[in-house]
């Protein structure tokens, strides 16, 4: 038990350790987003369905949907405190050069810390908007009433811009730190990052598009 | 055959302690086929000749085999050739250019006067465990050993890092883990290296995180800097050694 304990801490406090924990969070939210993305294409179907769906989420067991609620918290958290960290210390560990030159990294990885403080920013807001200040059963009304101001609108197109780079780079990302990446599928591990960037980040964008459009009303 | 007139921005610094700057020298009648230190042996010339101080910096065998010369080169180490600063070669450059001479940055790698910097945190890694603890012999009869094809050229390609320290200049984190994972991987791969190899991975990275490398965010741009083509498949398999070994050291495996 003591040899399990040591190796742990060591292993939590390690580089490597810390990556593949920002990893498995990493992925876990990953996850979360293709749900929520699929609970939020009810919204095509109409206010009906919508609504059902998310008065469906309140009606669950309440166990359910605080652990669920508490897991999502902790996962961020630990994503964001140890992303944190890793950045303070990799701050630390450089000097700057008088000339800075890049060859390879793509601006999306250079910028992780910077679209990750932006999508934290844009959480806090989404929740009190919808969540906190939401009722279920007019769910629709909600969204719609909210993204007809413009300037709400252009704040989640671009936080949801900000999640496309963080996520493009994420995914490879999450390949390579459990160790799963080679030569050979190290570029088709980026073509995938990036049509899931598009296909989950166009779908949250289409909603305030459509509203702004008036093709949702 | 062409010369150049060049303008260099080069860092100096009198000792570790000493607020380095940047100071700008002429270089003229640079003849084309110069490599880079060759222009800069040039330079100093000049510059010993008006009773100034030369330019200090790192070379050895200047055949891009021993990982003693250095220079960060406009932002890149050994200047992104794929190749280390004594085979970059002046023809790459064009008449006029402005050349930005560094040395190679990292908390890690203190400067110790101009251009040189102290990268014996790369010795300390492999003192750590980069190593067979036991005599392997010497180079057996082929086919004696089985090793796959595949594992023997992976091996091969890891061996080729000549720990110049370019990754880690590169690093936009400063870390070590192109050349702690290329240093673990060579002996991982062969048979000679399984017997050791949790507890090497364990202590390899141990004491890189000791030493005040930063954390590998996947940029590659270690890659892109390395003048040996290391890839980043090695970190990829560190990271997989890097779970099993903690994965065996938990359980006890070795202890």
């Amino acid at each position: 038990m003591n040899d399990i304990i040591t190796t742990a801490c060591k292993f939590v406090t390690s580089s490597i350790g810390r990556k593949i924990i920002v990893a498995l969070t990493g992925t876990c939210l990953l996850l979360f987003l293709v749900g929520h993305l699929a609970g939020n294409m009810t919204i095509w179907g109409g206010s009906e369905w919508i609504n059902t769906y998310a008065t469906g989420l309140h009606t669950m067991p309440a166990w359910l949907l605080w652990a669920i609620r508490l897991g999502l918290l902790a996962i961020v958290l630990i994503h964001v405190v140890l992303t944190l960290v890793l950045k303070l210390e990799n701050t630390r560990a450089r000097t700057p050069y008088q000339m800075e030159g890049t060859m390879k990294a793509t601006l999306s990885s250079r910028t992780m810390v910077y679209t990750g403080v932006m999508i934290v920013c844009f959480l806090l807001f989404h929740l009190w908007q919808l969540t906190i200040n939401g009722d279920p059963a007019d769910c629709y009304g909600h969204v719609v009433h909210a993204f007809s101001n413009e300037w709400c609108s252009l704040f989640y197109i671009v936080a949801i811009c900000c999640l496309f780079m963080h996520v493009r780079h994420g995914v490879q990302s999450v390949m390579q730190t459990f160790g799963l990446a080679t030569r050979k599928v190290r570029p088709l591990y980026n073509i995938i990052a990036v049509l899931f960037g598009i296909a989950v980040c166009g779908g949250f964008i289409a909603i305030p598009v459509a509203v702004l459009t008036g093709f949702l009303r | 055959m062409a010369n150049l007139n060049l303008t260099l921005k080069v860092w100096r610094q009198e000792n570790p302690e000493a607020r380095g700057r940047i100071e700008t020298y002429k270089a003229t009648n640079i003849p084309d086929e110069a490599s880079f230190l060759e222009m800069l042996d040039i330079v100093n010339e000049g510059l010993v000749h008006e009773g100034k101080e030369p330019i200090h910096f790192d070379h050895d065998c200047r055949e891009g085999i021993c990982g003693m010369c250095s220079l960060t080169i406009n932002g890149v180490p050994h200047g992104g050739k794929h190749v280390t600063t004594c085979q970059l070669h002046m023809r790459q450059f064009k008449d006029g250019d402005t050349i930005w001479i560094e040395p190679f940055r990292a908390k890690a790698f203190p400067i110790l006067r101009d251009l040189m910097v102290d990268r014996k945190a790369l010795d300390q890694i492999i003192a750590a465990g980069g190593f067979v603890d036991v005599r392997t012999g010497s180079a057996p009869n082929a086919n004696n050993v089985p090793v796959r094809k595949k594992t023997a050229d992976a091996a091969f390609d890891a061996a080729a890092c000549i720990g110049c320290g370019a990754c880690v200049a590169s690093c936009k984190n400063s870390s070590a883990m192109l050349f702690t994972s290329a240093k673990a991987a060579h002996l991982n791969l062969l048979p000679q290296g399984q017997p050791e190899k949790n507890k090497r991975v364990l202590a390899m990275v141990r004491q890189m995180d000791a030493l005040g490398f930063g954390n590998c965010t996947n940029q590659y741009e270690c890659e892109a800097a390395c003048p040996k083509g290391i890839t980043v498949d090695n970190i990829a398999k560190l990271n997989r050694d890097y779970m099993i070994a903690c994965a065996s050291e938990a359980v006890g495996v070795f202890s």
